[in-house]
């Protein structure tokens, strides 16, 4: 009896999860934005994994399957997933998620955009991001915009719950804003000391908390560190008292244990993303690392 | 690798140090033209609010190249395709091809392609994709696609000239093949001598089934000509291509492709083929490894010629972003004249990515004729692309 009721569940489930709103977002940051807004009104999945470095995500036809039922798409923008996602939605004949679609939701356009080139722009700057820096999640002020994007765009997908959308938006970022003080608060020893990053990736982070970057262990993004700019790191390390050479877990750290090993700055690594180390579940868990580890290098 | 690169880094600290007390401004490599280290630091922790991120920036939201995008124009890349070839075997008699070779022992080098695309959506309904290739045979348009957008039912139509999309390799520009060149399989029996690729204008409607995994089939329709010169004929196709996730790792696809070319006077040219890929990459990292196979079957009737199949095997190695090695081997009816049997190659092929835009690869092949003749081949192989930076097909 009790198997034949799971097998009934088993049919009946899928029919009436079909009626929340499928919402696929390209990086799990976005996803646990989305879980933030739409709780269990809405499924969600991301595109690609936290571990994954999402600048180098397979066009993997399944992730065409998942786009294709998607009632919202969620993307970063500036460029990010210009490898691999465009193919994936004209494979997925999903016409209403392509960019500036209906049911297509760019989040960097609800966020103010930094590392933006003001000059002339060509690959001898390295692949860098000709609309600005994508990576500003880092940011919880910019992640409440964009989880306050998902929620109108959420509200007039599915005007049902859109009361609820807006109320549990405003409660993240009611959140937010009591966990950048309890932040900003264990951030205040390493208040202005310096780090190195593999890549551009913490803008955003360096924008909110007061600390600095001294330099990147890539010359230019996308381009490996030849020697003699180890060895410039190593000098500017010394010089600018260095504290901390901060790597995402899916870059190799072979440049950033040399420049450790000689200039004496530790070597942090953190999750890429939500979902970057199995404990990062949510947003607020993937920041709370982020402040714990660079905090505490700096400290 | 640090043993080596830390006496190095040493001497090359020493100059730094002292450049860098000569230059105190010397700040650190800019990644982006942006201010580098440059942020503007807030004076003080505002009071616990969130205001002080501004207002959103009316840049263009995301996609492919926003000036371009505010211009109207589409998205314009080039790749150039050039290499220096060595081959010990008088490929041009005794193993005819359309791919690079030099004449018997002498090296030469060889610009093989330039490849001009220009891509973009039409209107909300379709999008085009156009590719021109200027070798040293001239200009032609490799392919010149409409794309529908917003068909109903999981439909897509392609129209347009089009590769033929039988099989894996025959579909794809030659700048995504992990070898410099294709095996000799595909052309020996999807092609007469002379022939590059099979394609030619006409449809190419593709239908994804609404099952939880990625199952399409494909129903073509298309004039192709098969030899350089050679008259064009309807050719009909049929293919179902299928790809399944094992974990979170591993994708394996399997195609199904038939074909049959109408040649006139109540004679065809049946064509079948079997294609498989599987490749492993754990998402934490760029390396991966990929298995890829195809079998090629052609039957002629109502003409002269009975039945063949060729096939190869390859298996790639990516090893992080900027390496890759692999293996091939190679099985097909020979072409030289006066030998019949099976032409074995054996490829293998190691690949310098030097950065997202440029690589360079050295590929050996041993080819063995089935008479006993045999030979080597040597390419050095290099490639870059400029402009707007196209996706990576799976």
């Amino acid at each position: 009896m009790r198997r034949a009721l799971a097998a009934l569940a088993l049919l009946v489930m899928p029919a009436l999860a079909a009626a929340k709103p499928k919402v696929v977002t390209t990086t799990e940051g976005l996803a646990a934005l989305v879980r933030e807004v739409a709780g269990d009104r809405a499924s969600v999945e991301s595109l690609s994994r936290g571990s994954q470095d999402p600048h180098f995500v397979d066009a993997n036809p399944m992730l065409a399957v998942k786009l294709r039922g998607a009632d919202l798409l969620v993307d970063v923008g500036l460029d990010l997933e210009s490898g691999w996602l465009p193919p994936l939605v004209t494979q997925s004949r999903n016409a209403e998620i392509l960019p500036g679609g209906r049911r297509r939701l760019t989040a960097a356009s609800a966020v103010q955009v930094l590392d933006q080139p003001t000059g002339p722009v060509d690959r001898s700057l390295g692949d860098l991001h000709p609309g600005g820096n994508p990576h500003f999640l880092t940011d919880p002020r910019r992640a409440a915009k964009v989880a306050a994007a998902v929620a109108e765009r959420l509200a007039a997908l599915d005007p049902g719950g859109a009361a609820d959308y807006r109320a549990r938006a405003e409660a993240f970022r009611g959140r937010m804003e009591a966990a950048l003080a309890r932040w900003r608060t264990a951030l205040e020893p390493a208040r202005g000391k310096k780090l190195f990053t593999q890549h551009r990736t913490l803008t955003y982070f360096l924008d909110w908390t007061g600390l600095a970057s001294a330099g990147e262990l890539e010359p230019r993004p996308g381009v490996p560190p030849p020697p003699a700019h180890l060895a410039d790191l190593v000098a500017i390390a010394r010089r600018e008292h260095v504290g901390a050479i901060v790597v995402e877990n899916y870059y190799s750290t072979k440049s950033a244990e040399t420049v450790a090993g000689i200039s004496g700055a530790k070597l942090v690594q953190i999750p890429g993303d939500v979902g970057g180390e199995p404990a990062v579940k949510t947003y607020e868990q993937y920041l709370d690392v982020l402040v714990s580890r660079i905090g505490g290098a700096l400290r | 690798m640090n043993c080596i690169v830390l006496p190095a880094l040493a001497a090359l600290l020493a100059a730094a140090t002292l450049a860098s007390a000569e230059e105190p401004a010397a700040s650190p490599p800019a990644a982006a033209p942006a201010a580098p280290a440059a942020v503007p630091a807030e004076p003080a922790p505002p009071p616990a609010a969130l205001p002080p991120e501004p207002a959103p920036s009316q840049a263009a939201p995301g996609g492919a190249s926003p000036l371009a995008r505010l211009l109207l124009l589409p998205d314009v890349s080039a790749i150039g395709r050039a290499a220096l070839v060595y081959d010990g075997l008088d490929v041009g008699t005794l193993s005819p091809r359309a791919g690079t070779f030099s004449s018997e022992g002498e090296p030469a080098a060889v610009l093989e392609e330039v490849e001009l695309g220009l891509q973009s959506v039409v209107d909300p309904y379709a999008r085009a994709d156009v590719f021109v290739s200027f070798g040293p045979a001239g200009a032609d348009v490799e392919e010149a696609t409409l794309t529908t957008l917003s068909l109903p039912a999981g439909l897509q139509l392609r129209a347009g000239k089009l590769f033929t999309p039988f099989g894996r390799l025959n579909a794809q520009h030659a700048h995504v093949w992990d070898f410099a060149d294709a095996p000799l399989a595909r052309e020996r029996i999807l092609l007469d001598a002379g022939g590059e690729v099979l394609s030619g204008p006409g449809l190419d409607l593709a239908w994804l089934a609404p099952v939880p995994w990625f199952l399409e089939v494909h129903l073509a329709g298309q004039d192709t000509v098969v030899a350089e010169g050679g008259d064009p004929a309807l050719t009909g196709l049929v293919r179902v291509l299928q790809y399944l996730q094992l974990g979170d790792a591993t994708t394996v696809g399997v195609g199904l492709s038939a074909a049959r070319r109408d040649e006139g006077r109540g004679a065809f040219r049946d064509l079948g083929g079997v294609d498989v890929y599987l490749k492993h990459r754990p998402p934490g990292g760029r390396s991966y490894a990929s298995l890829q196979g195809e079998l090629y079957a052609r039957r002629f009737r109502g003409r002269e010629g009975g039945s063949d199949l060729a096939g190869y095997a390859q298996a790639f190695f990516r090893r992080g972003a900027y390496l890759g090695y692999g293996v091939r081997f190679d099985a097909a009816p020979s072409a030289a004249p006066g030998i019949e049997g099976t032409e074995q190659r054996f490829s293998a092929v190691g690949s310098w990515f030097l950065s997202e835009f440029q690589r360079l690869r050295l590929q050996v092949s041993y080819d063995r004729l089935p008479d006993g003749k045999d030979g080597v081949e040597a390419l050095l192989h290099l490639e870059f692309g400029i402009g707007a930076h196209g996706a990576h097909p799976f």
